[in-house]
């Protein structure tokens, strides 16, 4: 575990690293109540005085690059989880060293030296039975002082809760964990495990392996060859846009050709021949099968990695993508879902977003509120949706009663109303004017005064060629909703 | 040798309440101007194929609620707005759609070629997509739709006078084209805003025919 810097970070002052969660994050921001992990905005709000950088994961995988090979020298198969984070299969490499706690200190020192070399590194290193002891092992070791588990299931017992967090991605499972009393991987295991399967499911069943130190479980299969797949260039590669733009037709092809057969790849070899150097391999593991866009975003890493550290002379002349780690997870599908289907609509809705631009693809949640311009939370398809302004499960009085207007304009528009003694009589519909043969309201709509907001009237105004949502505030009458 | 009868009131209901499921690879031409309930019939149209998969409604006004189509029966993590107003690259977009959707509600912008609208129904039908094509302006050319709603009219009940609120929709259809087997039919739908959508059938044919089995 490799702690990055940030080249970009003014030196003297707080910085907090983000993307839609909190990725990294300076000392005096961790002490004001910044966890990672935590949202943005929550974090934001905790910590103000702090510098907020984007994380660029790309940057991150090419400042990791030096220290992955270093690792490599040493010991061969390195799986990278993320910049940052390396599992190393160990039982070959303690043979050979005579030992594991002479293979740790061995990786320490060496660890110790590229400190003085890459910016912003400390290392932590930690030796147990399973990735995920591994890597709290770590986490929980000194810099400079290894830390060598040799009672891993011990170890994990006496881990907290919160450990499950990057695992589960759950945080409302470990909350009820913690509201039932449960408060350390030790509790956790001690339950029985087909009650939490029953009562909380997949997650509760991956949480209760974890806190038993089976760790993920995956179906190794033998790989059939042909499931790699390669390209080669006739002209080598340089530009990074033309990587990329190889780097996600590849692993589409990849996971394309996987999913006929039924399979998902925890583990991914990628290999890059230069056109004038030597062929380069590099793992990445992810603890889920990875999605097109979780390996088209590793390899994209990877070959930026490599090609802007100049590890690749002369251009990319072949790519290749091998699959590992094969398993069925990722196929457990709802009763109804159509997973193909799924994948398919997605493609289709990325090249529309090409075209219309990304905030031309939305989707909405529900939310509170009292006209329907301001119920539903808009974000951008395939971002996280936005926190929700306001409570939807919350008592609205006055909210305007369904059914609702399909047709709302995003902001209110001007509309021609005829009234005779505070009576609504025709209304005005692009050139002519319908006559309003009924109508509702008013009703009173009190805006915020601190906030500026006016006080307004609406109504439902029916004529023969359809009802009306209408807004009047001082005098002035508008559209607001069609019930088309 | 056995004697049955047939009412032909309650085939005529089934053969309407048909007409208000998209079929994949059929457009379905829903006609009639703002205000008759007709994007509410096409967003409604989307709930039976959100519960397995994605369905877009492209907006080419950017006015389009999904509170509606909630209300509806829509899924709502699987409705996807996609907002196009820029009526020279909606052919473009819509087929990006249709390479990959199931099921698509088209608004279709003032000044959509009649070359392109053939071409994309072409391409639901080769794609198996079910298709709800709203023309803002005047109707698609022929050949392209297979069934075409159009809107004859709408009464709302609850708003009396000040009194009240909107609470029920009655909206009159004549269905015609290749789904309706070439006969125009009217028909009402009544709508309360929930996810049940009911069909009232005009045609009542008050007398029974002898079958001969």
């Amino acid at each position: 575990m490799w702690s990055l810097g940030r080249p970009d970070a003014p030196s003297a002052d707080p910085v907090l690293i983000v993307d839609d969660r909190v990725t990294g994050a300076s000392k005096e921001v961790l002490a004001a109540g910044v966890t990672l992990g935590m949202p943005r905005r929550e974090a934001e709000a905790l910590a103000p005085f702090a510098t907020v950088l984007i994380r660029d994961p790309g940057e991150e995988s090419r400042r990791f690059d030096p220290v992955v090979e270093a690792i490599e020298v040493l010991i061969p198969r390195v799986e990278v989880v993320s910049p940052g984070l390396v599992l190393v299969p160990i039982s070959g490499a303690v043979r050979f060293y005579g030992g594991e706690d002479t293979l740790a200190e061995l990786v320490e020192r060496e660890m110790a030296r590229l400190v003085g070399q890459v910016r912003g590194g400390q290392a932590l290193v930690g030796v147990a039975d399973g990735p995920f002891a591994a890597r709290w092992a770590a986490a929980t070791s000194d810099a400079g002082r290894p830390n060598v588990v040799n009672d891993t299931i011990g170890f994990i017992s006496r881990l907290d809760l919160a450990a499950l967090r990057e695992s589960l991605n759950a945080d409302e499972l470990i909350d009820t964990f913690r509201w039932l009393g449960v408060s350390t991987l030790g509790d956790l295991a001690r339950l029985p495990r087909e009650a939490l399967a029953t009562r909380f499911g997949n997650p509760g069943l991956l949480a209760h392996r974890l806190a038993s130190g089976e760790d993920r479980f995956v179906e190794s299969r033998e790989i059939p060859a042909d499931l790699a797949v390669d390209t080669s260039f006739e002209e080598p590669l340089e530009s990074l846009d033309a990587v990329a733009f190889a780097a996600r037709a590849l692993a589409e092809r990849l996971l394309r050709g996987l999913r006929a057969s039924g399979v998902a790849p925890h583990r991914v070899s990628i290999l890059v021949e230069a056109a004038a150097g030597e062929p380069r391999e590099r793992i990445w593991r992810s603890a889920d099968p990875f999605t097109e866009k979780a390996l088209s975003d590793r390899v994209w890493w990877q070959l930026r990695a490599w090609v802007e550290s100049g590890g690749v002379p002369g251009g990319i002349s072949r790519l290749r993508i091998a699959p590992a780690d094969l398993s069925d997870e990722g196929r457990q599908l709802g009763l109804l879902q159509d997973e193909t289907s799924r994948i398919e609509a997605e493609r289709a809705l990325a090249r529309a977003q090409a075209l219309v631009g990304p905030d031309g693809v939305l989707q909405g949640r529900a939310q509170g509120g009292r006209m329907p311009q301001e119920r539903v939370a808009w974000s951008r398809w395939g971002e996280p949706p936005v926190d929700q302004e306001r409570d939807p499960s919350a008592p609205w009085p006055g909210a305007t009663p369904s059914p609702s207007p399909a047709l709302v304009p995003p902001r209110l528009q001007s509309l021609e109303v005829e009234w005779d003694a505070g009576i609504p009589t025709r209304v005005r519909l692009g050139t002519r004017w319908e006559p309003v043969l009924t109508w509702s309201g008013p009703w009173r709509l009190s805006g915020r005064w601190w906030a500026g907001e006016r006080d307004a009237d609406r109504y439902q105004l029916v004529t023969s060629v359809g009802a009306f949502l209408c807004v009047v505030a001082e005098g002035r009458a508008y559209l607001a909703g069609v019930y088309d | 040798m056995g004697i049955g009868t047939v009412t032909p009131f309650l085939d005529l209901r089934e053969r309407e309440e048909g007409f208000l499921h998209l079929l994949p690879g059929r457009v379905t031409e829903l006609l009639g101007v703002p205000g008759t309930g007709l994007t509410r019939l096409g967003l409604r149209l989307l709930a039976a194929p959100s519960l397995v998969g994605p369905v877009v409604a492209l907006d080419t006004r950017g006015w389009i609620s999904p509170e509606a189509a909630w209300e509806t029966g829509v899924t709502p993590e699987n409705l996807v707005i996609v907002r196009c107003d820029q009526p020279q690259i909606w052919p473009k977009v819509t087929a990006a759609l249709l390479e990959g959707v199931r099921a698509l509600y088209a608004e279709v912008p003032v000044g959509a070629k009649d070359q392109d609208l053939r071409r994309l129904a072409a391409l639901a039908r080769a794609r198996k997509v079910a298709v709800a094509m709203r023309p803002i302006g005047s109707g698609l050319p022929s050949g392209v739709a297979h069934l075409r709603l159009r809107a004859l009219g709408v009464t709302w009940e609850g708003a009396d006078q000040g009194h009240g609120q909107l609470r029920r929709r009655r909206l009159v259809l004549e269905a015609s084209g290749k789904g309706a087997a070439g006969v125009s039919r009217r028909f009402e739908v009544e709508d309360e805003g929930s996810d049940v959508v009911r069909v009232v059938s005009h045609v009542v044919v008050g007398e029974t025919r002898r079958a001969v089995g």
